[in-house]
């Protein structure tokens, strides 16, 4: 007997075959098509992915783990690279720089977290720089990647890292995953979404070629349009474009250029910023822009003007309302992925709020008549990470030192209260407030805050019991086995090589493709 | 240019709060950097003989460098795998609370769910038998924990009861050691600047003065200091939490010693039990709204497990919080003035001093300091004080009118969110800063017959016969296991006895 309610979930709709459906159908079919349930994903033929060159956070490993994929087979089959972290470029002005490292400062056994010791040296006159003490950071610049440090060692650096992907084979990767653990795909456009007179809950799906699928769970992930969650469900929209308003991007993949980076960079622009995100194959570019302070052409023409090699393809137009549905998760249908809201990619979070939505669901998996109190924990969960995620990413539009209309309106707006006690609490002290719902641990506050330029009033008053010479040598020991260990690891270009092995992709396209 | 620290801290109360706060203030400021005094009143009101420590006190071993076993012979001590709770749902009902898991996933599904569903199908294996901790707990089994993560004994933690007045001595002595001065006065005046309210200083009672930059109340119910200092004073939560009151008694015990207290519910509010070597520590917690203290004692007299060791002491409680836990240049550390259900006084204090470290003040005080400081002690605070409710809460008892009211009171919105969660899907809502994890509330929520209408749709994923064996392999392995384990009187005997004479000191 293996339905004692009655009630149990035994068919889901997934709607949309992007990285989000894809992501969602691999994940679902492996936990639960042995259970006997079926997954059906209903991807129209017309629509094509959004997403280009996709950079993610260390968290995808999880993900990856959980689908048991082996991650030498998954960077091969999607032309991907490894990401140490981000490069800021230009947003305290010309030239300006920092890096937002992928793992902490130091070494993760101090008793004082080891900026508070950086900051007192610095005081008293010390010219070196915070990022010399991260693996990741030093790493990044050499272009080199460290392999796991050797635990143990007191020094041992904590070291993380993510991929960079072509979205669309990713999606393609997903999808034999997928339909290999048993979901079924529908290539078909959805004419009606038929609602239950009763509750309003969703029945079934009318498809353009007269087939109607019933499900008793559905999950959106048809783009911004929210086909299910808004404009059948009308779920509302929180729109957050005061904060953040960039609301447009164009994207061009253009030809590869030596060397290969580790890390995705990010360079303020005077209406937005543009990404660069290093492929196997080919590099991601796009403007992210204010359509108030720039025309879609001159977006364009900027972005064009400022890529590494000859453009692939023509510029693609994005829009987009920076915010999310009210609820993620209404009656019994999931949001996830653009259908759930859109938060710029300036900290590559576009996948991992898609995963985050997954592990959600399976942890709050529901019944039939979906609970409401099981949709109110979820929905609590998820739009606290979300909004955490929001706040990190204001801060860097917030503390800009830019002068232009956009820069010098966000560097004057009125931010959510959780970001100002956060920023409030560091420039007291230097310490990182942390709540419940952070995906972004200190280390990543740290980076943002002082690379753009919010400087603590003290550091932590602690670190005086120390002596400044033992503190100062033992800093230097640090930066020296952090130098050793980032210039003995592989370059870039090799370690892929070397985990790329078994490839059909020629060598040779993985350094100039 | 050095910021202008905290050059000195006056701590109030000589009780174990006071000074494990002493001990890991002296042991974490140099002396030359921070001083540290304590004025440890001679006319102190009365203390618990037992004090409890819940498994985060490891980490406070680990920080002063105390040897356990010479920790556990010079208190007395007994090694605490938890606590069984008596009659707390329905008259007969038994459970325990312990420092472990109960189960562990299977396919990613968290284990309650398989067990509910067994239960559904009419299992009826309790669920304590997939404790490591429980199991080992009922049988007064006790060895530490090993390093092997394939073994089920790996799967739980402990923590300690203590005689507490030979606990006061030993972090005592060893704050003393480490340059913390006592001064043997009671505090007979505070005073205050004008200016702004904060403690400029404190007179004694041989008519001295004394001054610190910050200081800490641990004074608990007589709030020596705060009382002058805090403006919102102290929230009065006894519509959530009733004792108010306790009486206590020591009990020269010869029985078999069990690594566990017992918290058994009475009419008017509960009993502890609290093994120790050579005695145990009994008291009666009750609601002074509906029991004379008379009446308590005779209540706690009429099932004494024993011969009496002295005079009862009588205790009081504030159930509740100080609405600010640190205001201007005063913190208070409450403690031993706490609800003492879920053992919890040490473990705030520990917290609260490892807070004050990371936010350690100027003495041009930091605003900023004292908020963060307040928020994350008050979410602490009242995740702690949601699970002590719950006990209250969820009692199907209507043999008093004490027990009619806790069923019927209403309760703080967490814990109802909390509740509704549970009772639907048997789920935990976790929130901010939780010190009990999921486990704990189950190992409550179960316990006081509090079961949710469904469990999760994908514990439906295996076979149930291959649920069924998993289940089967593991409370046998678990069982097994706990077999090999010498008993808690073993093993105390054979690494931390207590000296003869030290027993009846």
């Amino acid at each position: 007997m293996r339905d004692p309610s009655g009630n149990r979930i035994r068919d889901i709709a997934v709607v949309g075959g992007g990285t989000a459906g894809w992501m969602a159908a691999a994940i679902l079919a492996r936990r639960l098509i042995p259970g006997g349930v079926t997954v059906r994903v209903i991807e129209s033929p017309e629509i094509g992915i959004i997403g280009v060159g996709e950079a993610t956070i260390p968290p995808i490993r999880l993900f990856n783990k959980a689908l048991g994929i082996d991650e030498d087979e998954f960077l091969r089959k999607t032309r991907g690279t490894i990401k140490l972290g981000i490069e800021f470029k230009d947003w305290q002005g010309p030239g300006h720089r920092y890096f937002h490292p992928f793992g902490v400062y130091g070494s993760n056994s101090e008793q004082v977290s080891i900026h508070q010791e950086w900051l007192k040296l610095r005081e008293l006159g010390d010219k070196s720089s915070l990022e010399e003490f991260s693996l990741n950071s030093v790493a990044a610049r050499l272009g080199r990647i460290p392999g796991a440090s050797a635990s143990g060692d007191p020094l041992a650096p904590v070291f993380g890292y993510a991929f960079h992907f072509d979205a669309g084979l990713y999606a393609e990767y997903l999808r034999g995953y997928a339909l290999a653990h048993g979901a079924l795909r529908l290539e078909r456009r959805i004419v009606e979404v038929d609602l239950r007179s009763e509750d309003g809950f969703i029945r079934a799906l009318q498809l353009d070629d007269g087939q109607r699928v019933e499900a008793d769970l559905f999950i959106d992930c048809s783009g911004f349009r929210g086909l299910l969650i808004e404009q059948a469900l009308k779920t509302g929209y929180e729109d957050w474009s005061h904060w953040l308003p960039c609301d447009r991007a164009v994207a061009v993949p253009c030809d590869s250029a030596s060397p290969l980076t580790p890390f995705t960079r990010s360079t303020a622009r005077i209406a937005g910023w543009q990404w660069r995100i290093p492929l196997q194959h080919r590099i991601g570019n796009g403007y992210v822009y204010c359509s108030r302070f720039i025309s879609d052409d001159e977006a364009a023409a900027m972005l064009l003007a400022n890529l590494d090699g000859k453009p692939q393809a023509e510029p693609r137009f994005l829009r987009f309302s920076t915010g999310r549905r009210k609820k993620f998760w209404n009656k019994n249908c999931i949001a996830l992925g653009l259908a759930g809201g859109f938060l710029e990619p300036l900290e590559s979070t576009s996948i991992h709020l898609i995963q985050k939505g997954l592990t959600h669901l399976l942890n709050f998996f529901p019944d039939r008549n979906c609970a409401p109190v099981v949709e109110e924990e979820f929905n609590r969960i998820a739009i606290n990470e979300y909004e955490r995620i929001r706040d990190f990413i204001i801060l860097h539009y917030k503390a800009n030192a830019r002068d232009a209309p956009l820069w010098n309106d966000c560097r004057n707006m009125t931010i959510p209260d959780e970001l100002a006690y956060k920023i409030r609490q560091f420039r007291s002290s230097g310490r990182v407030v942390k709540y419940g719902g952070d995906l972004f641990a200190a280390t990543s506050w740290i980076a943002v805050l002082l690379g753009q330029d919010v400087w603590p009033e003290r550091y932590d008053r602690l670190v005086d019991q120390r002596d400044a010479a033992a503190m100062r040598a033992h800093l230097q020991q640090l930066r020296s086995f952090i130098g050793a260990a980032a210039n003995a690891a592989p370059l870039h270009e090799e370690y892929l090589a070397r985990r790329c092995q078994d490839s059909s992709v020629p060598q040779a396209g993985i350094v100039h493709g | 240019m050095t910021p202008e620290h905290v050059r000195s801290i006056a701590i109030a109360g000589g009780g174990p709060e006071a000074w494990l706060a002493a001990a890991s203030l002296a042991r974490l400021l140099k002396s030359s950097f921070c001083d540290v005094c304590v004025i440890d009143s001679p006319s102190r009101t009365a203390e618990r003989f037992g004090e409890t420590a819940l498994p985060s006190f490891h980490r406070l071993n680990g920080l002063l460098g105390i040897d356990e076993s010479d920790l556990i012979q010079k208190t007395r001590g007994t090694f605490r795998l938890g606590a069984q709770f008596a009659d707390w749902g329905r008259m007969g009902d038994r459970y325990f609370h312990t420092f472990g898991p109960l189960g562990a996933k299977l396919d990613a599904v968290p284990f309650q769910h398989y067990w509910f569903k067994l239960r559904q199908a009419g299992d009826d294996t309790h669920i304590e038998c997939y404790s490591t901790a429980t199991v080992a707990a009922k049988m007064h089994r006790f060895a530490h924990p090993t390093s092997d993560r394939q073994s089920v004994l790996s799967f739980y933690s402990y923590g300690y009861h203590f005689h507490a007045g030979l606990l006061t001595a030993y972090l005592m002595e060893y704050a003393q050691a480490h340059g913390v001065r006592r001064i043997d006065r009671n505090v007979v005046d505070v005073s205050l600047r004008s200016a702004d309210g904060f403690v400029d200083g404190l007179r004694l009672d041989d008519g001295s003065q004394l001054r610190a930059d910050l200081y800490i109340d641990c004074t608990g119910i007589e709030s020596t200091l705060a009382r002058h200092v805090l403006e919102e004073g102290y929230r009065d939560e006894r519509h959530w939490l009733p004792c108010d009151r306790a009486v206590t008694l020591l009990c020269k015990e010869a029985t078999d010693l069990a690594p566990c207290a017992e918290s058994t519910a009475l009419p008017c509010g509960w009993r502890w039990r609290t093994p120790l070597q050579g005695c145990m520590d009994v008291g009666y917690a009750y609601s002074s709204a509906h029991l004379g203290d008379d009446q308590a004692v005779s209540a706690l007299l009429a099932q004494f497990p024993g011969a009496a060791l002295g005079e009862p002491r009588f205790l009081r409680f504030l159930p509740g919080r100080p609405a600010k836990f640190w205001e201007k240049n005063c913190l208070v550390l409450p403690g031993g003035d706490l609800e003492p259900l879920e053992s919890t006084g040490l473990h705030l204090v520990q917290t609260g001093i490892a807070r004050l470290l990371t936010l350690f003040p100027a003495r041009r005080y930091s605003p900023n300091d004292i908020e963060e400081y307040n928020r994350l002690t008050g979410m602490e605070y009242e995740r702690i004080r949601d699970l002590q409710i719950l006990h209250f809460k969820a009692t199907q008892r209507s043999d008093s009118p004490f027990w009619e009211q806790c069923r019927d009171m209403a309760i703080p919105d967490t814990l109802r969110a909390k509740i509704e969660l549970y009772s639907q899907c048997g789920r935990i809502a976790m929130f901010e800063e939780e010190h009990f994890l999921e486990d704990s509330w189950l190992a409550v929520f179960i316990g006081q017959n509090c079961l949710p209408r469904d469990y999760d749709p994908l514990a439906d994923v295996l076979e149930i016969d291959d649920v069924k064996a998993a289940l089967l392999r593991m409370r046998s392995m678990i069982r097994e296991s706990v077999e090999t384990l010498p008993t808690h009187a073993q093993f105390v005997e054979a690494h931390c006895s207590a000296t003869p004479s030290q027993v009846h000191a």
